[in-house]
């Protein structure tokens, strides 16, 4: 859907954004994960259009750019505005027909359940409210492209997990979604593609789905360290990728393949295996590789 | 159209219903009862109409300054970022300031008609434009002013040459020559001699200028338009020269005007949060 190309940004002395190359998929559901000051609201508001890339493109795939709908990572709102008076302003700005705007309105208000608050000030609404009501604001209009800094900031554990449902409701609507978050659940649950930025710079990128099935590995532990030299060295000679450490083996990639045989020579040299564990790497490992 | 005309309804009902609306209505009456005391003898239509037209200019100035301060929110961003050209969003700001404006101006003017002037159909004509025009520039220039479209140092540009040209305009032959004969003095102490030559001969021709001030004839040119409305005003009739002034003031707004969007339009917005 948009091509940014060699983009850089720079604050002052600061390098916010340094080089940055990334295609957002149609459809796709991105997840930016990133310390603070990775430069994840610097990219939000670059795709926005809010602020301009020092270096560097930002242009759509096709020959158009997409609508854009856009929720800052702050809970910023008009507070002295009723909540559909805040909605039907906007509707109005995205061109949408006058004899519309209150359906559509209304229509917004009931995706985030914020239906009967619809006359409430925002001044007055709680934190939760206040990022449902910019979720509604985002829906207004129908936006191809969603761009959502931090939407679940401030939620309670109830509150995220039906933000959650939200984003994925969109996305099964066809919808292409970037969003932020420091919570990694979220980004495992709702992003179909994964952008790791730190210092500026893009640390990590790939589809969800590859960057959770690559890597897998497997433990196996003994009741007591290996310090059989005969045994550690074959199991050594097996493949590179097996690494022990006291009374665990780590066995990664096609290694893997060998726990059968690993298993065998343990028990033949009279050790008891007490756990064993196949998995893939996790997103907190692929986010702690990626930004130490 | 609806996108400008949402945005400056929004505008003009933020600035109406708070306490910066109270305090500019609050000024209007203040300035009323200065300029237009009730009890004091009737005022001349030339007096109404020029007072109040400055009052205008005046209160689009400062108008805009607040409608552009409540624009400049980050609260906006998700609003601006829907329009499909950023000019839309400071459009609508201006036309916000102008409407503001023209409601202040308009309670003056009706307020300052009790015990006033008697307007002929002449004057009634001729004050829609004038009063436009001055309040249009106003508004414009005050755009250059605001943290909305400033870029860099546009700001200092834009009134630092406003501010060369108002005194380019006011100086004299006189104190040009005593300029020049002072340069030329310390050319002399310097021993730079051809600098020394072509000051000395600047200060003659100045000197022999039989009081013709170029410098300020040339850049009084720029504010003709303002001595015409006001000369026109007075004598109670414009003439053919004198009618095209307020579409002079229009012809530097709109001037102005581009040069703020072009400003608005590709610098990098830092609304406040």
């Amino acid at each position: 859907m948009i091509d940014i190309r060699n983009v850089s940004k720079n604050y002052y002395n600061l390098k916010a954004l340094d080089n940055v190359s990334i295609t957002i998929p149609a459809g796709e559901v991105v997840g930016l994960l990133g310390p603070n000051g990775a430069g994840k609201t610097t990219l939000f508001k670059l795709i926005a259009g809010i602020i301009n890339p020092d270096k560097g493109s930002i242009r759509p795939i096709h020959e158009n750019w997409p609508s854009i709908g856009y929720k800052s990572d702050r809970l910023l709102l008009p507070n002295h505005l009723k909540i559909h008076q805040y909605l039907e302003t906007v509707a109005g700005i995205s061109n949408i027909h006058r004899s519309k705007i209150k359906y559509l309105t209304q229509q917004a208000l009931a995706k985030v359940d914020l239906l009967e608050s619809a006359n409430k000030k925002i001044g007055t609404c709680s934190k939760g409210m206040r990022q449902r009501i910019g979720l509604a604001q985002v829906l207004i209009g129908n936006p191809q492209l969603l761009l959502l800094d931090e939407p679940s900031n401030g939620l309670d554990p109830e509150g995220q997990q039906d933000m959650l449902k939200r984003i994925q409701e969109l996305h099964t609507a066809g919808k292409t979604i970037v969003m932020s978050s420091h919570q990694l659940h979220e980004i495992t649950q709702a992003c179909t593609y994964l952008i790791i930025l730190n210092r500026g710079q893009i640390h990590y990128q790939n589809s969800m789905v590859n960057a959770l099935t690559i890597s897998p590995h497997a433990l196996i532990e003994t009741e007591r360290p290996l310090v059989d030299p005969m045994l550690t060295t074959a199991i050594y000679a097996l493949h590179p990728d097996v690494k022990i450490e006291g009374n665990k083996i780590y066995l990664q990639n096609e290694a893997m393949n060998l726990r059968r045989d690993i298993l065998a020579m343990l028990l033949r040299s009279g050790y008891d295996v007490i756990h064993v564990e196949q998995k893939h790497i996790t997103l907190a490992e692929i986010y702690a590789e990626a930004v130490r | 159209m609806q996108r400008i005309l949402t945005l400056t309804f929004y505008f003009v009902k933020n600035i109406f219903r708070s306490l910066t609306g109270i305090g500019l209505v609050l000024a209007s009456l203040v300035f009323w009862a200065i300029f237009f005391n009730p009890g004091q003898k009737t005022p001349d239509a030339a007096y109404y109409m020029l007072v109040i037209g400055c009052f205008g200019a005046g209160m689009a100035f400062f108008v805009t300054l607040a409608c552009a301060s409540r624009a400049n929110h980050a609260e906006l961003y998700p609003w601006i970022i829907r329009l499909p050209s950023r000019v839309e969003y400071m459009t609508a700001v201006f036309c916000s300031s102008l409407i503001i404006t023209a409601v202040l101006q308009l309670l003056v003017a009706i307020l300052a008609l009790f015990n006033g002037p008697q307007l002929t159909a002449v004057h009634l004509l001729e004050i829609p434009p004038v009063w436009a025009s001055l309040a249009i520039l106003g508004a414009v220039l005050s755009l250059h002013a605001t943290d909305l479209v400033v870029s860099g140092w546009s700001r200092v540009y834009i009134f630092g040459l406003l501010a060369i040209v108002l005194f380019a305009q006011s100086i004299h032959n006189t104190t040009m020559r005593s300029m020049v004969v002072s340069l030329n003095r310390v050319a002399s102490s310097q021993g730079w001699t051809s600098v020394n030559e072509a000051l000395a001969d600047y200060a003659i021709y100045l000197n022999d200028g039989d009081n013709v001030n170029i410098i300020s004839r040339f850049f009084g040119l720029i504010f003709w338009p303002f001595k015409a409305i006001a000369d026109g005003i007075v004598s109670g009739s414009f003439t053919p020269a004198q009618a095209l002034a307020p579409a002079i003031l229009l012809l530097y707004a709109t001037i102005l005007f581009m040069l703020a969007a072009d400003f608005f339009a590709s610098k990098d917005l830092t609304f406040t949060e």
